[in-house]
């Protein structure tokens, strides 16, 4: 049957349009059920039995939910206890026109076969077919389309054998509706009532939205604007656009980051609540510029919000507190206040229930484990259950009544405390994406057993003969680099940089190649690696073991004995490692003066022109940093950690690094000879000099000079910086210079002018040697073997804006990544000091606050904060001097670098934020610091200390 | 035109009985041919109808699209109209030979439409000088068997009462910027007042008499013909004369006359019928052109 779908559009051209289509009814539409005889259909999606256990329907029935059920409700139609659905397309395509991300997730449930959802065409169906009548809205025309269609199959399904028979529950949370489909006989229930009575999903209950909103007839914030003032704001220059990150340490802080033209942005703070007016960190917001006489310096207090205040007073004062911070016009910053939400950028945020401390409430504080993200309230009735739970919320909004936003409970990631949990929680915070391969990505995989096959062979250079040998540190088994060296007979050496070919493997646009591009790097966690590519890839057919054949990418230099590079060429090859050592092993063999053969050999010819190169790149102004690296010694059955200790580093190590550098910077050289708008390069640029302004003070209080003006300068100062009898200073100094740097970040040629690498020293420079866990370096690869024509090009490789738009994904993946190492390092630091029990150490002070220190703890790498001001005790007497900087405490004042000595224990009262906390012991203060804790028992120790 | 062969004693004999006022079809001379109307043909026309009238049968399609007000008239839209002779009325159609009539036909149109009263032309005005509604009135001839103004004149009027235009209104922000917004309710929609739209009443002169709805064979025993469009309160909008022969002033005063009484007898049913098609809504049982 045909029938003619007539509507009116506005072209783009602004004139109007009327579009007429057909539209076909079909008799042969099946109801998808199992039950159903009259149906020929050859498949059913529907169940015979369905199991959703439920206090309101005990007797079998399907869910037919509208739209606003899936928009507002999806995750819970995505838990696994949800099944047989029935999505009408009417609801389908409201929900496609509403919200793509929730269309979908809605067709990925569609398309699980675990799941039994079943789409119903509804609008070809000749029986549920209805036209819009006159008068009727859109959405008044798709609410009666759900009602046919609900009573269509209750009719249909009431035709089956009496036993056998289903009901159909439409689910609405819309009253109206609700009482319309009451009154043509169907059943009928909102979403709330339904799920809080479905027995077997325990934690589905509190997902239900609050439809209710906590409402108080207190307005805390000002209104938002819409909109379109905000743009015509934005258009005249009374608002400024920025992106808003809130403070770790200070929840009444903020600043927005604001974009201006080229280089020229600039930073707004945001003080205060009012001001803050419920934007979330990473939101995009219109602040508006408060005049220069309300500017205010950033303030230095760490605030932490403590909970639910049932008063405003304690926030008032905290405010009050925050305003009286150092008012020297100098350090004043633009401050100005939000005034309207352009883009909200929430996503579903992790963190644990903190309980009502009315019993039987069912509104409850969410605390997100980001201490940036506010409290978020939510209502459940299964908070016992939750609590000590890690959850995921989703933030559903903010009412300017509402002290906090409202949300609603996602899912559970496990208790709180377990690793499994923690380290998820960990991805998830830090955006790491760490599900499995799809199995788009693995059928991309080479077919096992794989092997070296002629026509390989034929386009690459042999050079199984050469002795290869890779050094990596132990345990790795993504060897993505190995070396060579060897005289030549004119008396130069010949070295080999071999780097494991995963281009070969991965080829463009492919569903690896975009997964591996999206992922960006592997990551590397305490105990856990989440590789970028499969592990058949990484671990086995890239990883270039020992004594098997693998395909590389080489790089070859001619080298004289000044270690001066006479030639340098590019081939693809195959090789066959003949050892894969530890950075132990290697330093074994070069040190043996017994062992001789081919390998030890090579080591050491390597060994000797490394430090040749090393001692010239440092001659030209490249950073020895540092920064307190930890590694854990893991019982390898219970994976705690049992033993840390900070990183070694061998003569191996910067032999292996130095090389590294050396390929990268010849392939740099390479690739942007060969295109000089597309090549993938790596700059580190050179730091503002006011960011050096902590390290001069610090350097000040020693009385001690250091040169900041070119990296050359830094390095000898920092090398003449020595202290008698403070050994560490040096080292505390590189630590603080470290936190001067800038990122370095990967940028493609065509779009940049500055190639400079800083750190290095050197004009140029890119990542090569470890296309396993960097998908930059895959990008450089591909360059290179077009470069020497290995390889065919793409068009993506040679679109500039293709290749920037991949560099600010993988420098945020690096970030991401770096910031979630350091997490899973903080985590298992905790862990260890939890077997530990309390322990007295001595420390340095690294930053002074204005109401705290900050120590770091030289034997294990560890940093806290040892706070002077405490909730239950009077302050002590605090005076701070941001000049020196410097902090009074009754008298006592601290300085940068002093000796303290402090008592570490586990903070665990808060066990989403566990935290390593820290008093002073010594210098003794008295009110301020503590009594040395009892030592450990001697057995304990004996075997911890070792 | 398309035109038949008569015979001299043909003619005769019609001659004769428009003398008798009986006309070989058993018409008096004043009557019209068996008329039909359907409206709401063409889905997507903002406004169609198709009438046939004996065997003359036109298709007439509305089209309402934005344009800009003539400098002139800039609080006013406008009628554009164009005639399209189809080949599938008369072979003589084919190529271009129905272009010669066509634009006979619409210039009548225009003439017909060149005045204030017929069609509310400031309704049509969606912000003066800026914006307006132009309605395109396309005419398909189907087939042609005499009397092509009447027949399309019914068929304009009909599509005109059922076009439908939609409801725009002018959202203005600010900065005086005008925007277009458009209402999603596809019954939300303007329709226009066609009781002042006049139709056409052509009188050929047969012998000394003059007839309503003249047959291809009665148009050809005639020498001249004149075409008045008349108003449902019998107002004359225009007046024409066609064909070779000449009419003397007494029976053009005559002619007119006959024009008027028959032009308000033939708005009054039509009106009605229109109105009555209308009412039956979504439950009309559609002919089409099968029908």
């Amino acid at each position: 049957m045909l029938k003619s779908k007539t509507f009116v559009k506005k072209t783009r051209s602004g004139g109007i349009m009327k579009i007429v289509r057909e539209h076909y009814l079909r008799d042969d539409i099946w109801c998808g059920s199992e039950v159903c005889t009259e149906c020929k259909q050859e498949e059913t999606v529907l169940q015979k039995d369905t199991y959703i256990e439920s206090n309101l329907c005990s007797f079998p029935h399907y869910l037919l939910p509208d739209t606003n059920i899936v928009l507002s409700q999806i995750d819970i139609l995505e838990d696994p206890l949800i099944k047989n659905v029935i999505i009408l397309q009417t609801v389908l395509q409201e929900v496609r026109h509403r919200s793509a991300p929730i269309y979908k997730r809605l067709k990925d449930i569609l398309h699980d076969k675990e799941k039994h959802f079943y789409t119903f065409t509804n609008e070809h169906h000749r029986e549920t077919y209805i036209e819009r009548e006159q008068g009727e809205s859109a959405n008044d025309r798709n609410d009666r389309a759900i009602r046919i269609s609900t009573k269509w199959y209750s009719d249909h399904l009431n035709n089956t054998p009496t036993d056998k028979r289903l009901k159909v529950v439409l689910l609405t949370n819309d009253r109206g509706n609700k009482e319309k489909a009451e009154e043509s006989g169907l059943l009928t229930y909102r979403c709330k009532k339904q799920h809080t009575t479905v027995t077997s999903v325990p934690q589905d209950e509190t997902a239900v939205l609050t439809s209710n909103e906590i409402t108080s007839s207190k307005v805390l914030f000002p209104e938002h604007l819409p909109l379109s003032r905000i743009q015509s704001g934005i258009k005249s220059g009374t608002f400024q656009q920025g992106t808003f990150r809130a403070s770790r340490d200070n929840y009444l802080e903020a600043t927005v980051f604001v974009h201006g033209e080229g280089d020229d942005s600039t930073e707004v703070l945001i003080q205060g609540l009012q001001n803050l007016n419920r934007a979330v960190h990473q939101d995009l917001v219109a602040v508006e510029i408060l005049p220069l006489n309300q500017w205010v310096a950033p303030s230095s207090v760490v605030l932490q919000d403590e909970g639910p205040k049932e008063d405003d007073v304690t926030e008032e004062e905290e405010e009050a507190e925050l305003k009286s911070g150092p008012s020297g016009a100098a350090s004043r910053k633009p401050t100005g206040r939000v005034v309207g939400i352009i883009k909200r950028n929430w996503r579903p945020f992790c963190g644990m229930l903190f309980l009502s401390q009315i019993k039987e409430a069912t509104r409850h504080l969410f605390t997100p484990a980001d201490r940036r993200i506010p409290r978020i309230r939510i209502e459940t009735r299964q908070a016992a259950t939750l609590a000590g739970q890690r959850i995921m919320v989703a933030v559903d909004g903010w009412p300017k009544h509402s002290r906090y936003p409202n949300g609603h409970f996602v899912r559970s990631l496990g208790s709180a405390g377990d690793k499994e949990t923690e380290t998820e929680v960990l991805l998830l915070e830090h955006d790491v994406p760490h599900q499995d391969f799809s199995q788009a990505v693995l059928s991309f995989l080479p077919k096992m057993p794989w092997n070296i096959t002629e026509e390989d062979m034929a386009v690459r250079e042999d050079l199984r003969n050469l002795t290869v040998c890779s050094v990596d540190p132990p345990g790795c088994t993504d060897i993505d680099d190995a070396l060579h060296c060897r005289d030549l007979p004119n008396g130069n050496q010949e070295v080999g940089v071999h780097i494991a070919d995963v281009s070969h493997f991965i080829r463009p646009g492919n569903a690896m190649d975009l997964e591996a591009a999206n992922r960006g790097t592997t990551v590397y966690l305490t105990g856990r690696r989440i590789d970028m590519v499969p592990e058949l890839l990484s671990s086995n057919l890239c990883s270039l073991r020992s004594s098997v054949e693998r395909l590389a990418f080489s790089c070859i230099w001619e080298i004289n004995d000044k270690a001066e590079i006479v030639k340098t060429r590019f081939t693809k090859s195959v090789i066959n490692s003949k050892a894969s050592l530890t950075y132990a092993e290697a330093q074994m063999r070069i040190d043996d003066a017994n062992m001789n053969d081919d390998t030890t050999k090579s080591l050491r010819g390597l060994n000797r022109l490394a430090k040749i190169l090393k001692k010239r790149r440092i001659e030209k102004g490249a950073l020895t940093l540092s920064s307190p690296e930890v590694r854990f010694h893991i019982d390898s059955e219970t994976h705690d950690p049992i033993d840390l200790q900070t990183k070694e580093l061998k003569e191996t190590n910067s032999m292996v690094e130095e090389f590294m550098l050396l390929a990268n910077i010849s392939v740099a050289q390479k690739i942007y000879d060969e295109f000089s708008e597309c090549a993938l390069l790596r700059k580190h640029p050179a730091p503002p000099p006011s960011n050096y302004d902590i390290l001069n003070k610090a350097a000040k209080s020693k009385d001690m000079v250091i040169h900041t003006d070119s990296a050359k300068a830094l390095a000898d100062s920092l090398d003449a910086a020595q202290v008698d009898g403070f050994p560490y200073f040096n080292t505390l100094l590189r630590i603080l210079a470290t936190r001067c740097m800038m990122q370095a970040v990967y940028f493609c040629s065509g779009m940049d002018s500055d190639f400079h690498h800083y750190g290095l020293a050197s004009p140029i420079y890119t990542h090569f040697t470890s296309p396993i866990r960097r998908y930059s370096d895959i990008i450089v690869h591909r360059l290179l073997a077009v470069a020497i024509g290995a390889d065919s090009t793409y068009p993506d490789l040679m679109d500039k804006h293709k290749q920037s738009a991949l560099c600010n994904n993988l420098n945020y993946r690096h970030k991401m990544a770096q910031y979630a190492q350091r997490a899973s390092v903080a985590y298992h630091t905790q862990l260890f000091f939890k077997s530990r029990g309390i322990l007295n150490e001595e420390g340095f002070i690294l930053f002074v606050r204005k109401n705290a220190i900050i120590v770091l703890i030289p034997k294990f790498g560890l940093e806290g904060t040892v706070f002077f001001e405490n909730k239950d005790k009077p302050s002590p007497k605090l005076i701070f001097n941001e000049e020196v900087p410097s902090l009074t405490v009754e008298g006592h004042s601290f300085n940068m670098f002093d000796k303290v000595k402090v008592t570490i224990s586990l903070d665990a009262s808060n066990v989403q934020h566990q935290k390593i906390r820290m008093s002073l012991v010594e210098p003794v203060i008295s009110g301020v610091s503590v009594a040395p804790s009892e030592p450990e028992p001697e057995v304990k120790r004996a075997k911890l200390d070792r | 035109m398309a035109t038949v062969q008569v015979s001299e004693a043909e003619k005769v004999y019609i001659l004769h009985g428009v003398r008798d006022d009986l006309r070989v079809d058993g018409r008096g001379c004043e009557d019209y041919r068996h008329m039909e109307i359907e409206t709401d043909m063409v889905s997507n026309t903002d406004g169609s109808a198709k009438v046939t009238l004996g065997h003359t049968d036109v298709l007439v399609g509305v089209k309402a699209e934005m344009g800009k007000p003539r400098p002139m008239v800039p609080d006013e839209g406008y009628l554009e109209f164009f005639v399209d002779c189809s080949a599938n009325a008369t072979p003589e159609f084919e190529g271009r030979g129905g272009d010669e009539l066509g634009m006979e036909l619409s210039n009548t149109l225009y003439k017909v439409f060149n005045n204030r009263y017929s069609v509310d032309l400031k309704s049509l005005c969606i912000s003066r000088g800026e914006h307006c509604w132009v309605l395109y009135v396309d005419v398909l001839l189907l087939q042609c068997d005499g009397n092509l103004f009447d027949a399309i004149s019914v068929a304009i009027k009909a599509a005109l009462f059922n076009t439908k235009i939609p409801k725009v209104h002018i959202s203005e922000d600010e900065e005086g910027g005008k925007e277009i917004e458009l209402s999603d309710d596809p019954y939300d929609c303007m329709r226009l007042n066609v009781e002042n739209v006049p139709c056409i009443v052509t009188l050929c002169k047969v012998g000394h008499r003059h007839v309503v709805d003249a047959t291809l064979q009665e148009k050809a025993c005639s020498v001249a013909s004149l075409i008045i469009s008349v108003t449902h309160k019998g107002t004359v909008t225009c007046v024409r004369k066609v064909g070779g022969g000449s009419l003397d002033p007494e029976s053009i005063f005559e002619m007119t006359e006959t024009g008027k009484r028959v032009g308000k007898a033939l708005h009054a049913p039509l009106m009605e019928l229109l109105q009555e098609e209308e009412s039956l809504g979504k439950k009309r049982q559609k002919v089409g052109f099968l029908g």
